[in-house]
């Protein structure tokens, strides 16, 4: 299995995002990006198939504080 | 009557509409405050005061005249330099726009204007809104009015200290994970980031689609509310901006609390605080609990995960607007900056989906879980006061993203959830720089934030604390 590096960063600039970083802005951004990725893996675990199309503002709304006190 | 300076807006309106103070002379103090304390504090990146003091008279006649005024009318006030007006320069705090005119107004400007308000000028920000700090590469660093040598908290720098050092009355910031309530707590002044569609983002900035979102910072949980009255509600203009009715904010400032619920996290929040922070956070749940609030520790879900997503998100859309300026003005961005917006290029899409898509089911256990026994959640806003400049690497060090982490730790969270929060100053550190505490409430619960931050105000003297500057 591949690793995020810094030739990772700099081949993906180069190929779709046309501009070269150099060598030391794609290792900080290596380092960067390293644990992000692993927590991102972790947090799709919680995706599912079924899962509905999400409508967040909608949710807002449906959530709203009912107002007063109880 | 200098001490018209040390009034909080509420107040100095009242002045003015019962003509025992002119727009005129308000406005003058406020312009001579501007510059004196321009060199040291580094609040604004435009001063408009030739503008500020016309509009003034313009507000002085109509009182004298018996015209119907707003509920701002003569007040100064100054903004982060993002928010838009037509034919008038905006900076975004950055060299790629610093000529930038631009073509249109924000309504939440458009929308003080009509209340009467008097534009003071754009004020400093992190550059692109991207930063808790409060530093400027391109327009100087902002600095705090409690001790020069500490930052102002950002990324709203000059709406916190420039309200905090008796300048101005009220700013707008804007915040996408921490950029209202970080300065309001760093600088002592109340910081009030609304529900993510409450107040229409026309005219603002773009850092992200989806968590961007702006709110004032003020003296008085009071003068928040009444600016919220006024910018508040849909917008036609803003697509994502909410149908819902707006309350009266302000109005909801008088109300009793006794018998509100208020949720203590038992994770998280308070979680590695500095000692000061713990102690003033101790006498806040005891004030509270003698106005007769109800405190109950409650169980939050992980914020680790929402923190990641956050950051994800944000990553990717930051980078999608400014992919374009990456590439054709690489070096015009300070390295930090660049950095931080730069790295959403390299996450995959699905990453994006994944934590836009997971965003609603988050709010929904969020909802069900922290305001499953009570109105509002009690927290820390930040776990630490304002650092010094010097302790700090803004050149985009090793240690950037770990500062970045712990100044925003309570703040991001909220912002991906779209939730409403409210910043209140509650004390002081040893060394005399400000500690806050922050209100969590569910969607669209501004009113009960406004409420229960100003009962502690009311029952309290730390708003009204000044900076010996």
């Amino acid at each position: 299995m591949g690793e995020i590096n810094t030739a990772f960063v700099t081949l993906i600039a180069t190929v779709w995002h046309r501009f070269t970083p150099s060598n030391e802005e794609a290792s900080t951004l290596a380092d960067m990006l390293i644990p992000m990725d692993l927590a991102g893996e972790e947090v799709s675990e919680s995706f599912e198939f079924d899962d509905e199309p999400s409508d967040f503002n909608s949710a807002l709304e449906e959530l709203a504080d009912v107002g007063g006190q109880e | 009557m200098e001490e018209l300076s040390k009034l909080d807006l509420c107040s100095v309106s009242s002045l003015i509409s019962t003509r025992e103070a002119s727009a005129v002379e308000v406005t003058q103090i406020a312009v001579k405050r501007a510059q004196e304390l321009q060199p040291s504090i580094n609040a604004f990146i435009q001063l408009e005061a030739d503008e500020a003091l016309e509009s003034a008279e313009e507000i002085d006649k109509k009182i004298k005249n018996g015209e119907r005024v707003g509920p701002l009318a003569g007040v100064p006030l100054a903004h982060k330099d993002m928010f838009y007006r037509e034919g008038k320069v905006t900076t975004c705090g950055s060299k790629i726009r610093s000529k930038f005119k631009a073509n249109r107004t924000s309504t939440a400007l458009d929308r003080l204007s009509r209340a009467g308000a008097i534009y003071l000028g754009g004020l400093n920000m992190s550059e692109f809104a991207v930063g808790p700090i409060g530093n400027n590469v391109h327009y100087g660093d902002c600095h705090n009015p409690w001790n020069l040598d500490h930052a102002p908290g950002g990324s709203s720098s000059g709406s916190g200290a420039g309200v905090a050092a008796r300048i101005f009355y009220g700013a707008l910031g804007s915040d996408t994970g921490g950029s209202i309530r970080i300065p309001s707590a760093m600088s002592g002044v109340v910081g009030l980031k609304p529900t993510q569609t409450r107040v229409s983002r026309y005219g603002l900035m773009p850092l992200s689609f989806s968590f961007d979102c702006s709110g004032p910072l003020t003296r008085s949980v009071r003068d928040a509310a009444r600016i919220l009255d006024v910018i508040a509600g849909y917008d036609k203009k803003d697509s994502t901006s909410s149908q819902r009715a707006t309350d009266n904010y302000e109005e909801a400032c008088a109300q009793p609390v006794s018998g509100l619920r208020v949720g203590v996290p038992k994770t998280y929040f308070y979680d590695d605080l500095d000692p000061d922070v713990e102690a003033a956070m101790k006498a806040v749940k005891k004030q509270y609990a003698e106005l007769g609030v109800t405190l109950i520790p409650v169980d939050v879900p992980d914020h680790d995960h929402i923190n990641l997503i956050w950051a994800a998100a944000l990553a990717s859309e930051a980078s999608t607007i400014h992919r374009k300026w990456l590439r054709k003005y690489p070096n015009d961005y300070g390295p930090m900056v660049k950095r931080r917006i730069e790295f959403g290029l390299y996450q995959p899409a699905t990453r994006y989906l994944e934590a836009m898509t997971l965003r609603e089911k988050y709010l929904r256990e969020y909802c069900g879980t922290a305001f499953k026994d009570c109105d509002v959640l009690l927290t820390p806003t930040m776990p630490v006061t304002a650092p010094k400049y010097e302790e700090l690497d803004v050149g985009g060090g090793e240690d950037m993203p770990r500062l970045v982490l712990k100044l925003s730790r309570n703040t991001r969270p909220i912002s991906y959830l779209g939730l409403p929060a409210l910043s209140v100053p509650c004390g002081f550190n040893k060394a005399g720089l400000p500690i806050a505490f922050q209100l969590i409430g569910r969607p669209f619960s501004e009113a009960k934030l406004c409420n229960l931050g100003s009962a502690y105000q009311d029952a309290t003297d730390w708003h009204n604390q000044v900076p010996n500057i």
